[in-house]
């Protein structure tokens, strides 16, 4: 895709998302807020009740820090939640204008996808700002541009993963009247088992083995703890490289389904 | 430009039995049935020629034009669109294509439309200049240069369809397939419409390929028109050659200089012709309408003549529309006709 049309349809969805004002004050401050306070008390309780100081390596703000983390850098990986859009184009026919178009329909969404990360970043920075007020942050250790920029692209590879699997979920609508059940179920297979939930420390040993091989890891466990400083480089090396391979894997699969469902279009509604 | 030959498209539709136990059935077991959607279609349009494509709801119009935008696949036969398979999408040809959607919008909803052509703009990689200067032209032209920064949503139906109607030539397509473009707008929207679309055909000679539910659209705009029925094409030629082939009738019209007993001249006139309701509004005109066998005109006429106090004599051929709409209509019949001998 041309970088002109990708600013286009970037700058259309950004604006279109932040003309919704009423959307974003609650997306920003209600929901923020409410998963911060459950993961507060939880925690609080949890610690409280068990007597430990640490529990998984973390210590109670240790804790807390990490699902500060993971909610705001969750926004950012996961998007504003309009994946669904894909499947209502197969469903509704608006499918049928982006097959007119002389350009690939999957670009279009990514970009339309990267689009909605606008509000997202902006909350990141607004509520970085309130929370370093309101929590201890010297569990961060030493930020520096370096340890930014690995974030950051554990960020983006986060995020083209999340979306592409979505987008394979979504192309399931070309044969199913409905894919809102597996999309629910993906979210909460990758909230579980990407760290969103809870830190993948926590689960047994066995169990860390596979999901180190696995693609959920790369979704939100992976961007947080590089950012606080608990991934060393061969490590953040090694899980870039898979969640690379996954990429192409999943890609691939996205290529095929597409292809194939791409015959079973009937373009409803005209 | 359009080329189709054979062409054929076979959809499957589930079919689920009523009731609470043929949903528990279908769970496990779904019956698939085929639906003859297109069979075997041939036809091909020139540039600068706009070509009708009539026939009745599911005819198969649409589906036709579906697969020649390349939005379906067909089951069987081919086309070539600019030289192009359309159903394989190649950017070449879909850079100088448009489909126009009457009952579809399909720009975005949440922008003003002055946002949506920049996108297309980008997407159709259209130099600035000719950008400005054919937008310019196009919303002067369709009178909605006032309405270009007015949300899509926010705008009348007849502006919402000429905005589409500016996004599906902003880029000068050489082939244009226009699904019912004026359905459901007011005379004069329609009437705006029609008149552009002829402008354009002059300034760009496209080809066009036209589906439309209003007679007033293929008389006005195609001089050839294909007739499609229950997805077979069964009349592919000049639109004045439909009467030549298919009207069996000619109307013939008088004018009186007083009143008649009807009921006592439709006995008179029996064999000859048949006394047509008056239109609305014209109820008490002195004035009868008659529909004659081709064979009996001047029987009927020397009849009236002589019959009557005639003071205006007319002879005219059967509105185009009335016929396409028998010849459909006469094909549904037989259709039914013969899926009742068949059971």
């Amino acid at each position: 895709m041309r970088a002109g049309l990708a600013l286009q349809v970037f700058s259309v969805e950004a604006r279109k998302l932040m003309s919704y004002r009423t959307d974003f004050w609650i997306n920003t401050v209600a929901v923020f807020a409410a998963k911060m306070v459950v993961a507060y008390y939880l925690w609080t309780a949890v610690f409280a009740e068990s007597g430990r100081t640490t529990i998984g390596g973390f210590t109670q703000d240790g804790m807390i820090l990490y699902y500060l983390l993971a909610i705001l850098i969750g926004r950012v990986v996961s998007g504003g939640e309009r994946q669904m859009s894909i499947s209502q184009d197969i469903y509704q026919g608006s499918l049928t204008r982006y097959l007119i178009y002389p350009t690939g329909y999957g670009a279009i969404k990514y970009v339309e996808h990267l689009g909605t990360l606008v509000p997202s970043l902006l909350q990141l920075v607004l509520f970085s700002g309130v929370a370093s007020l309101l929590f201890d942050f010297s569990q961060l250790g030493a930020v520096t541009f370096a340890s930014l920029l690995r974030t950051a692209v554990a960020v983006a590879v986060g995020n083209v993963l999340l979306f592409l699997m979505l987008y394979v979920i979504q192309g399931v609508a070309f044969w199913a009247d409905n894919v809102w059940s597996l999309q629910v179920m993906l979210r909460f297979i990758t909230s579980m088992l990407g760290g969103l939930m809870l830190p993948l420390d926590l689960f047994p040993a066995w169990a860390r083995q596979i999901l180190e091989i696995l693609p959920f890891q790369t979704l939100y466990y992976f961007p947080v703890m590089t950012l606080l400083g608990r991934i060393d480089t061969g490590e953040w090396l090694r899980t870039l490289a898979v969640a690379l391979v996954w990429c192409a894997m999943i890609g691939g699969v996205a290529h095929i389904v597409w292809r194939r469902g791409y015959r079973e279009y009937t373009g409803v509604g005209i | 430009m359009i080329q189709a030959e054979g062409l054929s498209k076979t959809f499957f539709v589930h079919r689920k039995e009523p009731g609470l136990w043929g949903s528990v059935k279908s769970l496990v077991k779904r019956t698939k049935e085929p639906r003859h959607a297109v069979r075997g279609v041939s036809f091909h349009v020139g540039p600068g020629e706009i070509v009708g494509l009539v026939g009745a709801n599911g005819a198969g119009k649409t589906t036709v034009v579906k697969m020649l935008a390349g939005i379906i696949v067909p089951t069987a036969g081919r086309a070539r669109v600019l030289g192009y398979d359309p159903w394989l999408r190649d950017n070449r040809m879909r850079a100088q294509i448009a489909l126009i959607m009457g009952q579809k919008a399909q720009l975005w909803w949440d922008l003003p439309a002055a946002d949506c052509f920049l996108l297309l703009r980008e997407i159709y990689q259209i130099p600035r200049q000719r950008f400005d200067e054919g937008l310019a032209y196009l919303a002067e032209t369709l009178d909605v240069d006032q309405q270009l920064n007015v949300q899509i949503r926010r705008l009348s139906l007849g502006e919402r369809m000429k905005m589409e109607l500016i996004a599906a030539l902003l880029h000068s397509p050489r082939v244009c397939f226009l699904d019912e473009p004026t359905i459901g707008l007011d005379l004069t929207a329609q009437r705006a419409i029609r008149e552009f679309l002829l402008r354009y055909r002059q300034d760009h000679q496209p080809a066009m390929l036209l589906t439309s539910h209003y007679m007033e659209d293929i008389e006005r705009l195609c001089k050839r028109i294909l007739i499609i029925r229950r997805g077979e094409l069964v009349f592919d030629g000049p639109l004045a050659e439909v009467a030549e082939r298919y009207a069996q009738h000619k109307m013939v019209a008088v004018e009186l200089s007083h009143e008649v007993d009807r009921q006592q001249l439709a006995r008179e006139l029996e064999g000859l012709g048949e006394i047509l309701p008056p239109e609305e509004g014209h109820e008490a005109d002195l004035g009868l309408r008659l529909r004659t066998p081709r064979a009996q005109v001047a029987a009927l006429a020397g009849r009236l003549l002589q019959l009557l106090p005639v003071t205006d004599l007319s002879i005219e051929e059967e509105e185009i529309g009335n016929i396409i709409a028998r010849i459909m209509q006469e094909r549904e019949d037989e259709n039914e006709n013969e899926e009742g001998d068949e059971e």
